[in-house]
């Protein structure tokens, strides 16, 4: 009886170490991003304070590569939050224009901080680098024309250390949950295979006897009890014309 | 005389800053004959200031029209003799000197055949200088300045939302008529009422401040306004400081300038267009023309999409109405030197008035 | 067939059974994750609200720095109201003074506030002049204060409240995708039950069942087959044994007949006279003896069809619900097409070589065979999406994804005939079923899942999941039976000829099928499901994985009302009326739009578009047979369906080039609204083009 069980108890085993697999999966990633947009919005918070100056320096007339504040601006915004690494401004050309780190001014930003810029649809945008992430602003002056980006870099430490902690307790959660599945599962299946055992050792039985000539002593409730009553009619049927032929062979003699 | 013009100063710009820009300069610099109205302004400084940012060659010849509208041929001579890339023209009328309206051009009198961007023009349609905004259609195309009436009723109610709304304009110019109909109409959607009284008019039928100083105050105790509007009104505008703003502060009522020459006077609070982005939106459309090739009757006329909210502090602070918190983050906090407070000018009015008033018994 | 549904309530309960298991396992999980969530999210969230709480103090202190009263501010309210826009955790926002008296205040008040605010530890803070917050729980709310100090002269406390519940609401968003997982889960239990235990049962059942017809048939002929060693084998083996029995009793009488015939003269052979009666009526009645060869189906083999192509569907369908927005992030700039039509192009390609390839691909899989074609298409499959998950630019996405495509339309062409081959005309339709179900299967499971993923672990990432799933589907292959079955009478399939095209394009009553019904059903499924879902969705600021759910809904319609309307289009309503209906109702689909913009109006538009085209579908192959008796006559059966099937899979290839087209000139919505727009017309014009007398069902041909 051994290898139907096996084989649905498997079957059980797939499906939910794919269900809690894929739950736990949800759940962390679900956590990451959660937490990855928190952090990101409270530096964005920070810079939305620099847009706000920028914003105002370029309405009175400033030029955008001429606002003499701004590194001192930056140095102020970026002492707010122990997060934040640096904070840079760059053209569309990808040339920094002012940022915390004077060796900086002049440098290139990595291609991937313009392509993020570029491909965002709203003025927000950000890239995730190996061991700092950046949150982004694109400038825009007064007639919608983007003059420049801001770029807040700050630590993925403190997301990446987050993410792995609740990584471990969500995978704990989930190995426990699944081995859980693992003892449970059998024993509740066992009760509807049992019933689906019962009617094919019924039917063996029953087709074990197929040619006893007597009536049928059939364990009624099976669900294969009118199948085998066909079987046993077509048998008795065959069989009492072949008696019905030896008989008659019998009485010729 | 045409060598007096000639004597003009002449601004060339040519920005060497690095080895890209190196190739770009081989080839010739973009001639610009750009002719302003009253002389240089912050719009011309916004316009330079965009090239230079932009590293784009270009040599601009200045004309400056000084209110004169008897040195357009000379001007039109210079420009059919020189064939710069581009003309810049500087204020409604030096536009329709250069180019006619679009009904009536007369290409013996106008400039056809040189795209021309214009500037500072309050009602480009209105002053039939383009059929359609979003496509000009002829060989001119440009910036205006006026913000939207619906944008500035809603900056107005950002700052104290309102019922009802008081304004004050002259009949005789059209250009106010239209504001006054456009916030009518705002108002059907928004849901405000309005109150548009006409100033009067004398036996010529020629505008007159008589009576104005009284209208204002109606406004406030009888027709129970909210605000005063000061739409961008030529007449209203020489008035304003002497007789209305007095008027208005003496009953307390807030008043919004439509424009920066408004803002001046002693309103409250207004949006304004900075002229040195203006200046640099127009130069933008320049680009347009003159870099990427793009005709001017394909490039719609503008205004821009962000424009300077103004507050004066101490009228804020006389009418004990401060900027709401949010404000603070982009309004333009004007504080006016001590002497200047509105305090002090109200103070010197009411003395002159009096003085006026004795001199006259 | 008894023992079939038999065997179908028996993988329902065990697949109850198991998702009870499984929810019950979800909700640990759960449990468990909200209890990380809240250790790890609030702190978090805390900091968070501490930094905006000093962006606000910044504004408080510059409208006092010009003078205006601490007490006498406006619109402080309203700069809160800001606040709780951008920051939805945020529930609460007071500004008090330095004895505690609230001031300014916005949001629900969690109780216990104005207690906390009077504090004297909390009003201490206000006379600090470093940057500090401070934190604590106060009823509902976790309450984060900042002081405001003016260069030393204390002004008050700032408090921000963080709603606690926030932490269930974050949970709440993964719950829609879970209940998905929980709905694929139930999918795949049944796939699974299937393909681990269910093939065997199945043919086992299905034997028995059919041995138990034959037998009160008459028939007794003895079967020489090997009976698997379990439980549905010994039982058959029983039987076996059991005619084997009747069949040696038979032998002997029969012999002893013939003797006793042989050697009986006269009287003796007049008195064996109703023995020989007997033996005659009893050979009429029953049928004894070896049975036939081959006349018996190779069940079992075609059941094990049905893994494999589950695994290689699932590996396309998983891409569904993100390749456009994929393509979309790899877009070059094509000089003279509009971008929305080259994010289009992948899929059009696909859908153009599947439907070009498919004629001349079913005599190549005959000719190497069902299971080398199905390996051949596999790997190439295998090979595009690893190559579509690592592409470099546009360009060689589309080279990759044409590579994709031709496998696709080997795998599915060759697992076509592999059903072909191993049914006979009794069960074909049964064999079909299987082939159709696996497919709709993949297509519930595929995009959800898919989307799932694409927005957690990247576009590429996910395009890897299916290059992985790709070559499971070839292990899968590489254990279908080597041996290949042949049905002597099958006559080599061929592709369409040009000149039989060109006849069905011009015959009206063909095209009316085809052009009004089959191609329009064809443009609105793949030009909405394929390009404007996925794309509409990202537009408007979702993700990829409600796309997926999107496509989900579509999939379930299909699963649900195929079967139903399949088997009612046989029985109450002429077939015509079904595709009317089924036009009808996808071509009021979009038209929701014009209603609202909401994307839950979406959720409408896909439900009734999976409504429609599930009551069109099964009709529509079914109408061909139908109608263009004439044309099968003339052109041969093979023929009309050729071109029927081409011009539908064109209608595949056409639906993303339209929608791209549409989108151009009106945007989304308008291209939802059109494309309906478009089937509705062809709905109605194909009610009225089949209202006239010679549309009449045929008489049934006996």
């Amino acid at each position: 009886m051994g290898t139907i069980r096996v084989r649905f108890i498997i079957v059980a085993l797939v499906v939910s170490f794919f269900a809690v697999g894929m739950a736990a999966f949800l759940n962390y990633f679900k956590y990451k991003s959660t937490i990855s947009s928190i952090v990101r919005s409270r530096v964005l918070v920070i810079g939305r304070n620099i847009e706000n100056s920028v914003q105002a320096s370029l309405s009175v007339g400033m030029q955008f590569m001429e606002i003499g504040t701004m590194n001192a601006l930056l140095a102020r915004e970026r002492a707010a939050d122990r997060l934040i690494q640096g904070i840079d401004v760059f053209d569309h050309t990808g040339q920094v224009i002012y940022s915390t780190e004077r060796a900086r001014v002049g440098e290139k930003v990595p291609n991937a901080w313009t392509d993020a810029a570029a491909r965002s649809k709203t003025t927000e945008w950000g890239t995730e680098g190996a061991d700092e992430y950046v949150a982004g602003i694109s400038l825009k002056n007064n007639f919608d024309l983007t003059v420049g980006y801001l770029a807040l870099r700050y630590s993925s430490e403190e997301v990446e250390r987050a993410a792995k902690a609740a990584g471990r307790e969500i995978l704990l959660a989930s190995i426990f949950s699944f081995l859980g599945i693992a003892l449970v599962a059998p024993l509740a299946l066992i009760v509807v295979i049992r019933r689906f055992e019962r009617d094919l050792r019924a039917l063996e039985a029953a087709a074990s006897r197929l040619e006893d000539r007597g009536e049928a002593t059939m364990t009624a409730g099976s669900a294969f009890d009118s199948a085998i009553g066909n079987l046993r009619s077509s048998l008795r049927d065959a069989n009492s014309s072949l008696d019905d032929l030896r008989a008659r062979l019998d009485s010729a003699g | 005389m045409k060598r007096a013009f000639l004597s003009f100063l002449m601004v060339a710009m040519v920005l060497v800053t690095d080895h890209a820009v190196q190739a770009q300069l081989t080839t010739r610099p973009y001639r610009i004959y750009a002719i302003t109205f009253r002389g240089k302004t912050d719009v011309e400084r916004g316009f330079e200031d965009y090239f230079a940012a932009r590293r784009i060659p270009v040599v601009i010849t200045y004309r400056d029209l000084n209110r004169d509208n008897s040195r357009m041929p000379g001007f039109i001579e210079e420009i059919r003799r020189t064939k710069p890339d581009l003309v810049y023209t500087w204020g409604t009328s030096v536009t329709l000197g250069v180019v006619g309206t679009y009904d009536q051009v007369d290409p013996t009198q106008n400039i056809t055949d040189i795209p021309v961007v214009f500037t500072l023009v309050a009602a480009p349609v209105l002053a039939k200088i383009v059929r359609d905004l979003k496509n000009p259609g002829r060989n001119v195309t440009g910036v205006y300045h006026v913000a939207p009436t619906e944008t500035q009723i809603r900056a107005m109610a950002s700052y104290r939302p309102f019922k009802s709304l008081g304004i004050l304009y002259t009949p005789t110019e059209q250009n106010s008529v239209v504001v006054v109909e456009e916030v009518r109409e705002v108002s059907r959607r928004l849901g405000f009422s309005v109150v548009a009284k006409p100033l009067r008019l004398d036996a010529n039928k020629k505008v007159t401040a008589e009576g104005a100083p009284e209208m204002v105050k109606e406004l406030k105790t009888q027709n129970n306004v909210d605000w005063l509007y000061l739409p961008p009104d030529s007449f209203l505008g020489t008035i304003a400081q002497k007789s209305i703003i007095p008027a208005a502060m003496s009953v307390g009522l807030p008043a919004f300038a439509s424009t920066e020459q408004l803002m001046e006077t002693g309103a409250l609070t207004g949006l304004v267009s900075r002229y040195h982005s203006i200046g640099q939106f127009t130069a933008y459309k320049a680009e347009q023309i003159l870099v990427n090739r793009v005709p001017p009757s394909k490039i719609p006329v503008e205004t821009l999409t962000r424009f300077a909210l103004q507050v004066r502090m101490d009228v804020a602070e006389m009418l004990k109405l401060p900027p709401p918190l949010p404000m603070f983050n982009y309004a333009e906090l004007i504080v006016p030197k001590p002497e200047d407070r509105i305090q002090n000018s109200l103070a010197a009015i009411a003395a002159e008035t009096a003085k006026g008033a004795t001199a006259q018994k | 067939m008894l023992e079939k549904n038999y065997l179908w309530r028996i993988y329902w309960r065990l697949a109850g059974v198991i998702m009870v298991c499984v929810v019950v396992a979800l909700a640990v999980v759960s449990y468990f994750s909200h209890h990380v969530f809240d250790q790890e999210l609030v702190p978090e969230t805390e900091q968070k609200a501490a930094t905006v709480a000093a962006s606000v103090r910044a504004l408080v202190l510059k409208a006092t720095s010009y003078g205006i009263d601490f007490s006498q501010l406006y619109g402080v309210e309203q700069t809160f109201a800001e606040v709780f826009e951008e920051n939805p955790e945020f529930a609460y926002m007071a500004v008090t003074n330095t004895d505690g008296n609230v001031l300014y205040t916005r949001g629900t008040e969690p109780i216990g506030a104005r207690t906390y605010f009077r504090n004297a530890v909390v009003l201490q803070m206000a006379h600090e002049t470093t940057e500090i917050s401070n934190s604590a729980r106060v009823g509902q709310q976790y309450i984060v204060s900042v002081p405001i100090n003016d260069n030393g002269k204390p002004l008050g406390i700032l408090h921000v409240g963080i709603d606690a519940a926030f932490v269930d609401h974050v949970l709440l968003e993964v719950l829609l995708d879970v209940v998905v997982v929980l709905v694929v889960s139930l999918f795949f239990t049944l796939e699974l039950l299937n393909f681990m235990a269910g093939a065997r049962l199945a043919s086992g059942l299905g034997e028995f069942a059919r041995q138990v017809d034959r037998m009160r048939s008459g028939d007794f002929t003895a079967t020489a087959r090997v009976r698997a060693n379990d439980e549905i084998g010994r039982l058959l083996r029983r039987i076996d044994s059991a005619i084997d029995h009747l069949n040696v009793r038979y032998e002997f009488l029969a012999g002893e007949l013939q003797d006793k015939l042989r050697t009986a003269v006269g009287a003796r052979r007049e008195a064996l006279k109703p023995a020989q009666h007997a033996f005659e009526a009893l050979s009429k009645r029953f049928r004894f003896g070896a049975a036939p060869e081959g006349a018996d189906l190779d069940e079992m083999n075609l059941n094990r069809i049905r893994a494999p192509l589950f695994a290689f569907i699932l590996a396309e369908e998983l891409t569904r619900s993100f390749l456009p927005s994929y393509v979309n992030q790899l877009l070059v700039n094509i000089p003279g097409i509009s971008p929305q039509v080259v994010i289009g192009l992948p899929i059009m390609l696909f859908m153009l070589i599947v439907a070009l390839g498919q004629p001349y691909l079913g005599s190549w899989s005959e000719r190497v065979g069902r299971r080398r074609a199905m390996l051949v298409g596999a790997i190439m499959a295998t090979v595009g999406f690893a190559g579509t998950a690592l592409a470099y630019n546009l360009y060689d996405l589309i080279l990759w994804r044409s590579l994709c495509a031709l496998g696709y339309a080997m795998v599915f062409v060759a697992a076509q005939g592999y059903v072909l081959d191993r049914t006979g005309q009794q069960n074909r339709a049964q064999g079909f079923a299987l082939f159709i179900g696996a497919i709709m299967v993949a297509t519930v499971c595929g995009p959800s899942i898919g989307g799932i993923l694409a927005d957690n672990i990247g576009f590429r990432a996910s395009f890897g999941v299916s290059a992985l799933m790709a070559l499971v589907s070839i292990l899968a292959i590489n254990r279908l039976p080597a041996i290949e079955a042949k049905i002597a009478v099958t006559k080599p399939t061929r592709g369409p000829r040009m000149r039989e095209i060109m006849a069905l394009l011009v015959n009206r009553r063909f095209m009316t099928l085809t052009g009004l019904a089959a191609m329009p059903a064809k443009i609105i499924l793949t030009g909405v499901c394929f390009y404007l879902v996925p794309l509409y969705i990202v537009s408007i600021g979702n993700t990829s994985a409600m796309a997926g759910r999107m496509l989900m809904v579509y999939a379930v319609m299909m699963v649900l009302i195929v079967p139903l309307s399949a088997s009612l289009s046989d029985a109450t309503m002429r077939r015509d009326r079904y595709v009317s209906v089924g036009l009808i109702i996808s071509g009021l689909s979009g038209l929701l739009l014009l209603l609202s913009e909401s994307f839950l109006v979406l959720f409408g538009v896909v439900f009734l578009l999976g409504l429609g085209q599930a009551l069109s579908i099964a009709a529509q192959s079914a109408l061909v047979a139908e109608h263009c008796q004439e044309e099968i006559r003339i052109y041969g059966n093979d023929a009309v369906y050729g071109v029927y099937r081409l011009l539908e899979r064109l209608g595949n290839a056409l639906g993303p080039l339209i929608a791209s087209l549409l989108v151009i000139v009106w945007g989304y919505q308008g291209a939802f609204i059109a494309i309906s727009a478009l089937v509705l017309f062809c709905g109605i014009a194909f009610t009225v083009a089949t209202h006239g007398s010679d549309w009449q069902p045929a008489p049934v041909p006996q």
